[in-house]
């Protein structure tokens, strides 16, 4: 009866990351490949039963379902040598197998045709699972399947499991460089409702940032997928590293993300992780890394993984932390550093409500050696998060004054007769933006939003 | 001796009865005391005593003591008390009384053939002292009436005239002739011969005790008839000393070969009797060059100077174990600080040594077998550790163990003997272990046999009692460690008892949390302990090979009362005092059940103190776990409108500082207090070498959680208590508005219903005993407010009872738990306000 939780991976960004989510785990809890405990692998150790179930025969699959609505991403999964470790059953390829076409519309709509064989999977994984805890949800923000069906599917997920935590994984797009999808704008702003309206806590992974981590502090001229897409897995595994190897606190779904989120409306996470390394690059670690190095680290906005831009006013806040700390760690050390972030005022919080960074001592996987003593992820609640989404709000509207590329979308029944749901959308993102900027105020309580303003 | 004894008590009771006039028999008397106990009436009993007494004097005191010893005693053991003092005192003032002085030196104790045929008595003698060993049996023939006295061993310390010292044998007039009209040589040649007796223990022509202490040998003197010639008297002067010694010494020779005076009382005779048997031979020698005509008191003194000193050693000594009344260990100390402080005298300090050795030789056997074995042979209980008890392991209670460990075996301090001090500790300990490896069911078998011999000279015996120890106390550590797991079962209890497996707790919380929260009388314990095993087999709590050690214990207190009635007993029970108004989680435990020998270290008061923890953590984290719970049913809140949101928000935020505040009690007791506690404990686990101070680390890891998880605090744990109870009381609230403003916003998408809810829906009552006084008829938003204002009181009047108890002990940790819940410096202002309004107050 452990808290299980079902990942859902949808489109081609969820898929990869859940693909690399994956293969991390299995190396982490010493499964193979082919979903059999290795030998060097003892039980008793782990959890496992969080994200894995065990078939007859003994062996560990996961409790994943893969959907897509164009077969690439999954035939190179199934293609892998991981093809063995997922159940057939639990992959959904839409069969015509056309693809969203990058368009959010269709592959909501997608998602409402194929919503009873999806939901028959799901409703199947759910009820094998005894006391089911919630949902993780990967997927981009901007394509289609991944935003358009993740949004439907999300809005499901809600009405049907209304009792049980939605997580997100969500990939913000990387506005450095020029996308080839140009309805990425409208994509976004109505997948962003959703997840503002249906989704429990939504880890944000901004694909900006983690490029130029990879090429700023990785030293990765142009970095693969695969590459972001490691760093991607590794902030997966390591935010879940408490429900799998679970200690005092913080070993449930809840445990993690309740203390983060004070009011619902506020539940994107900024992740960042110390110390990054690649797999090339063993010489450049030559520093010491101590409990305190590690929590001052994860404070300075380099490490983090969303690109937040310059706040210019200085104004935003912390609304509350978590440090997974792995390593060998004394425990006295905690105190000590967090002694000395209060003291220093290493971090900015929240004036209207008690708030600390809380810490969560972690074991971790016997069988992954770290080149480092201690590493830490933080997962944050953080007010400058509102910026991701107030560029997305402002590309939204360039787009839509000019009226562009909304054909595409009134193909689809949603959008047949008027746009209103776009124009809902941006009213919901819009009062989500206002709503972080109250929260830097001491009248956040007592704040409520202005409607209708462009 | 019994016979013997009743035949003295018939003829002493004659005597009494006689004397007093009374009309019984001795016979009556003692079949009178005869009787079991309770037919008898202890007043019936002393009137019999008082009426064969009126005439003697003190009898009065007598029968106070007798009277004292009836409660105690079996009347017969009174009665042969009682008698007792007249045969030993009584009988001299009935003489006294009848007799006229003069008569009393003449007393009819000694028989008159013998003592007017000299000759024959002065062969006797020699006869005797040569075999000092019979000198009892030949004494009790010769001089009976004078062995009257002995009664019991026991009861005879005062005196024993089994041996010659002086007394009385002078009473026939001897002295008729008068030496001083002899010529020197030949009053030297008298002189020597009653010198030579009076070194044997008579009483010589010339030669007498002074007057009045001829009862007391210790500081008996001699005085030399005015007769002898003063150069002689004054050579004769330096030699009598030595009678008094020999008297000393053989005295404490007769006294200390009863049983009941000890193994090493009587080593230490036996090896005496060795000593004076070459004193006798001496003695011989002397009388025979007397009688060949060669001794002279020059000569005489010059052979006996080295004796004379060696005697005197020793006579002090014995002197001083008899005055002291010392016995084993305590004599053993005596006799080895004398030979430290003989440094000089090698002669005599060789002589003590030899003596000191073979006095040791049984203390050292029981010590050896102690030591190698485990056991205590040692009947006279004169040994340095005590057996307190006797049932065997099978037998005893259920929590024996820690007062096994504890007083199952004790050092008597006064037993040690000096030269073991410094090492009884480890004795103690060697054979304590060895008892508990034993009782493991396993042998124990020293590495090779020890042999332990005293000796003052080395540190031989030193170092095979350390060795000894060490074998011991590496043996039962492994026998803990490796065989028994130890540190698996400790593992296992920071696991269930710390709530360290967070996951398995997360699931049995699952599991009980509605029986747990019915009230305590109608949980089901059975039902709970079949939960406890499916989650414990279920969940990843299924690899621990301990977890069936596991079990639910619901005890009668919550944790508030029981720590208020443990650190004060006279303090007023914190209002429920019956288990009748608490719930099934505030009296919730899990029992740890382990077998010998782990249950050495994990005995019921470990126990105990884990459970006391377990609590404060389990009912935190239920709270905890309630306002996660709220938590989740608020997130429907995110599809209203905004402006909708904002009547909810002041609610999500006294949520959120609700388990801001509880969480970060969890997190300081967990993190900050068990977790680097527990590090220290383990490293210290790595260090110990022996059970002891396995005891002792682990002791101060569980007070050191105790007391900064602040359970020992009356006061703190009452405000920690409060906290979890307003957190409940309001989680409650909250479910019930949730349900009316869910349909409400969800319905209508409106805002503003603030005053839609009637008094009837919102009828919490709140069943959690707290302070709120929540009037029925309050909108939602007031009683948020009041919520609100009554936690916040709560929480700052507890943040500044942690800082003030912090100012008192620096040391501790609890200002981090201040910190920590107020970290962004949120609640500074109400602690000054607080504090400014302590300042303002007039102090009590």
């Amino acid at each position: 009866m452990p808290s299980e939780i079902i990942t859902l991976q949808l489109g081609q960004c969820g898929n990869q990351i859940g693909f690399e989510f994956w293969k991390r785990l299995c190396l982490e809890h010493g499964i193979s490949p082919t979903g059999v405990l290795e030998d060097f692998a003892t039980d008793g150790l782990d959890r496992k039963d969080v994200f894995f179930y065990q078939a007859d025969d003994d062996h560990y699959i996961p409790r994943a379902v893969l959907l897509d609505l164009e077969p690439r991403v999954i035939h190179t999964i199934m293609s892998s040598p991981y093809a063995k470790l997922y159940n057939p059953e639990n992959i959904y390829l839409s069969k015509h197998g056309g693809g969203a076409g990058n368009n959010w519309a269709s592959g909501y709509s997608q998602g409402e045709k194929l919503h009873e064989e999806v939901f028959d999977i799901i409703d199947r994984e759910a009820d094998g699972s005894d006391s089911l805890e919630g949902f993780v949800l990967c997927h981009s923000i901007a394509g289609g399947t991944g935003s358009g069906m993740g949004s439907y599917i999300m809005e499901r997920l809600s009405d049907r499991f209304p009792k049980k935590l939605i997580e997100t994984y969500s990939v913000f797009p990387n506005q450095d460089e020029i996308s080839d999808v140009v309805v990425q704008p409208y994509n976004s702003l109505l997948t962003l409702r959703r997840l503002t309206s249906c989704a429990d806590c939504v880890v944000v992974l901004d694909n900006t940032a983690l490029n130029r981590i990879a090429t700023d502090r990785l030293h990765i001229q142009n970095p693969s997928f695969t590459q972001i897409n490691t760093l991607v897995s590794t902030i997966m595994s390591v935010s879940t590293t408490t429900l799998r190897y679970p200690s005092y606190m913080n070993n449930n779904l809840i445990g993690l993300t309740a203390p983060l989120i004070p009011t619902p409306q506020l539940h994107f996470l900024m992740t960042g992780y110390t110390p990054l390394t690649t797999d090339n690059d063993q010489t450049v670690n030559v520093r010491k890394t101590t409990v305190l190095d590690v929590m001052r680290r994860l404070l300075q906005p380099k490490n983090m993984m969303v690109s937040t831009g310059p706040d210019k006013t200085n104004h935003h806040c912390y609304i509350s932390i978590l440090n997974i700390i792995q390593g060998e760690v004394d425990p006295t050390q905690v105190h000590k550093s967090l002694q000395r972030i209060r003291e220093r005022k290493l971090a900015q919080f929240i004036p209207w409500g008690p708030t600390s960074i809380q810490v969560a001592l972690s074991r971790s996987s016997p069988y992954v050696q770290s080149s480092h003593r201690v590493s830490g992820l933080m997962l944050a609640n953080h007010t400058s998060i509102c910026s991701l989404f107030e560029r997305a709000l402002s590309q939204y509207d360039k787009l839509r004054k000019r009226g562009a590329f909304l054909d595409q979308f009134k193909r689809e029944d949603m959008f047949k007769d008027d746009l209103t749901e776009l124009d809902e959308s941006r009213e919901v993102v819009d009062c989500l933006v206002q709503e972080y900027e109250a929260a830097t105020q001491p009248n956040y309580l007592h704040w409520s939003a202005r409607k209708g303003e462009t | 001796m019994t016979t013997g004894g009743q035949d003295t008590i018939r003829t002493t009771l004659k005597r009494l009865i006689e004397f007093s006039g009374a009309n019984f028999t001795a016979d009556d008397v003692i079949r009178e005391f005869r009787l079991p106990k309770d037919k008898n009436s202890n007043r019936k009993l002393l009137t019999t005593l008082k009426i064969i007494t009126k005439h003697q004097p003190s009898a009065r005191n007598h029968l106070i003591e007798v009277n004292k010893l009836l409660e105690k005693k079996d009347p017969f053991y009174c009665l042969v008390h009682f008698l007792n003092q007249y045969a030993e005192n009584g009988t001299t003032p009935e003489i006294s009384k009848k007799t006229s002085p003069v008569a009393l030196l003449s007393s009819t104790k000694i028989s008159d053939p013998v003592t007017r045929d000299k000759v024959s008595e002065i062969k006797e003698r020699v006869v005797q002292a040569a075999s000092g060993g019979l000198s009892k049996s030949i004494q009790s023939g010769t001089a009976g009436g004078n062995n009257s006295t002995l009664l019991f061993p026991a009861l005879n310390k005062s005196r024993s005239n089994s041996s010659w010292d002086f007394q009385k044998i002078d009473l026939v007039p001897f002295q008729h002739s008068n030496v001083s009209a002899l010529p020197i040589p030949t009053q030297e040649a008298v002189l020597l011969h009653d010198l030579i007796y009076c070194l044997s223990g008579m009483r010589g022509n010339y030669i007498y005790p002074e007057e009045g202490c001829e009862s007391d040998t210790d500081a008996i003197r001699f005085k030399i008839s005015e007769q002898i010639h003063s150069s002689l008297r004054d050579m004769a002067y330096e030699i009598v000393p030595l009678a008094r010694h020999y008297v000393c010494v053989q005295k404490f020779v007769q006294r200390a070969s009863f049983t009941n005076c000890g193994q090493v009382l009587q080593a230490l005779s036996a090896a005496l009797r060795a000593l004076i048997h070459d004193y006798y031979l001496l003695l011989a020698q002397l009388e025979s060059e007397l009688v060949a005509g060669s001794l002279t008191l020059h000569k005489m003194l010059f052979y006996i100077r080295p004796t004379l000193n060696t005697m005197d050693v020793l006579a002090s000594a014995v002197n001083d174990i008899c005055s002291s009344d010392l016995r084993g260990g305590q004599a053993l100390t005596l006799l080895y600080d004398r030979i430290n402080a003989l440094t000089g005298d090698e002669e005599s300090q060789k002589f003590l040594i030899q003596l000191t050795q073979l006095a040791a030789v049984p203390y050292m056997e029981i010590l050896q077998m102690w030591i190698q074995k485990g056991v205590i042979d040692d009947p006279q209980e004169e040994f340095l550790v005590e057996d307190n008890e006797v049932i065997r392991r099978e037998e005893l209670p259920e929590h024996y163990s820690a007062d096994y460990w504890e007083k199952r075996y004790t050092i008597r301090r006064e037993r040690i003997p000096r030269f073991l001090e410094k090492v009884s500790d480890i004795i103690l300990r060697t054979g304590k272990y060895l008892n508990v490896i034993r009782q493991c069911g396993k042998k124990v078998k020293p590495p090779q046999t020890i042999v332990l011999h005293f000796s003052p000279k080395n540190q031989n015996h030193i170092a095979a009692i350390q060795s000894a120890y060490l074998f011991a106390s590496k043996n039962l550590l492994e026998v803990l460690l490796k065989e028994n797991d130890l540190m698996g079962h400790l593992m296992s209890v920071k696991r269930y008892l710390l709530l360290y497996q967070g996951d398995f707790i997360t699931q049995f919380m699952d599991a009980c949390e509605e029986e747990l929260d019915k009230n305590v009388d109608q949980v089901l314990p059975v039902k709970l302990e079949n939960l406890l095993g499916l989650t414990l087999r279920l969940s990843s709590a299924k690899h621990d090979p301990y977890k069936d050690d596991l079990h639910c214990e619901l005890l009668t207190f919550d944790l508030a009362t029981q720590m208020s009635k443990i650190i004060n007993n006279e303090e007023e029970y914190w209002q429920n005092n019956d288990r009748i108004d608490l719930y099934g989680l505030e009296c919730f435990a899990f029992r740890y059940e382990v077998k010998w020998p782990v249950s050495l270290v994990l005995n019921h008061i470990a126990i105990s103190k884990y459970q006391m923890l377990f609590r404060q953590l389990f009912y935190c984290k239920h709270v905890d776990r309630q306002l996660c719970k709220i938590w989740k049913e608020n997130n429907a809140a995110k599809k209203f409108t905004p402006q909708a949101a904002e009547l909810y928000r002041s609610a999500f935020a006294l949520r959120q500082r609700m388990m801001n505040a509880i969480q970060n009690l969890e997190y300081y007791m967990m993190i900050e207090v068990i977790e680097p506690n527990w590090h220290n404990f383990i490293e210290n686990m790595n260090k110990v070498e022996n059970v002891d101070d396995v005891l002792v680390v682990h002791q101060d890891f569980l007070d050191l959680c105790l007391k900064n998880c602040m359970i020992t605090d009356p006061t703190l744990l009452r405000s920690i208590v409060k906290l979890c109870n307003i957190c409940l009381n309001f989680c409650e609230f909250i479910q019930k508005a949730q349900r009316h403003f869910l349909d409400a916003e969800l319905s209508s998408m409106l805002c503003e219903s603030d005053g839609d809810f009637s008094e009837s829906e919102f009828d919490v009552s709140s069943h959690r005993q707290t302070e709120s006084s929540l009037a029925p008829t309050d909108t939602f938003s007031e009683r948020v407010k009041r919520f609100d204002l009554e936690f916040t009181g709560l929480l700052i009047g507890f943040l500044r009872q942690i800082s003030d108890v912090a100012s008192d002990n620096p040391s501790d940790r609890f200002i981090n738990l201040v910190h920590r819940i107020n970290f962004n410096s949120f609640y500074n202002e109400q602690l000054d306000k607080l504090c400014a309004k302590d300042a303002m107050a007039p102090h009590h």
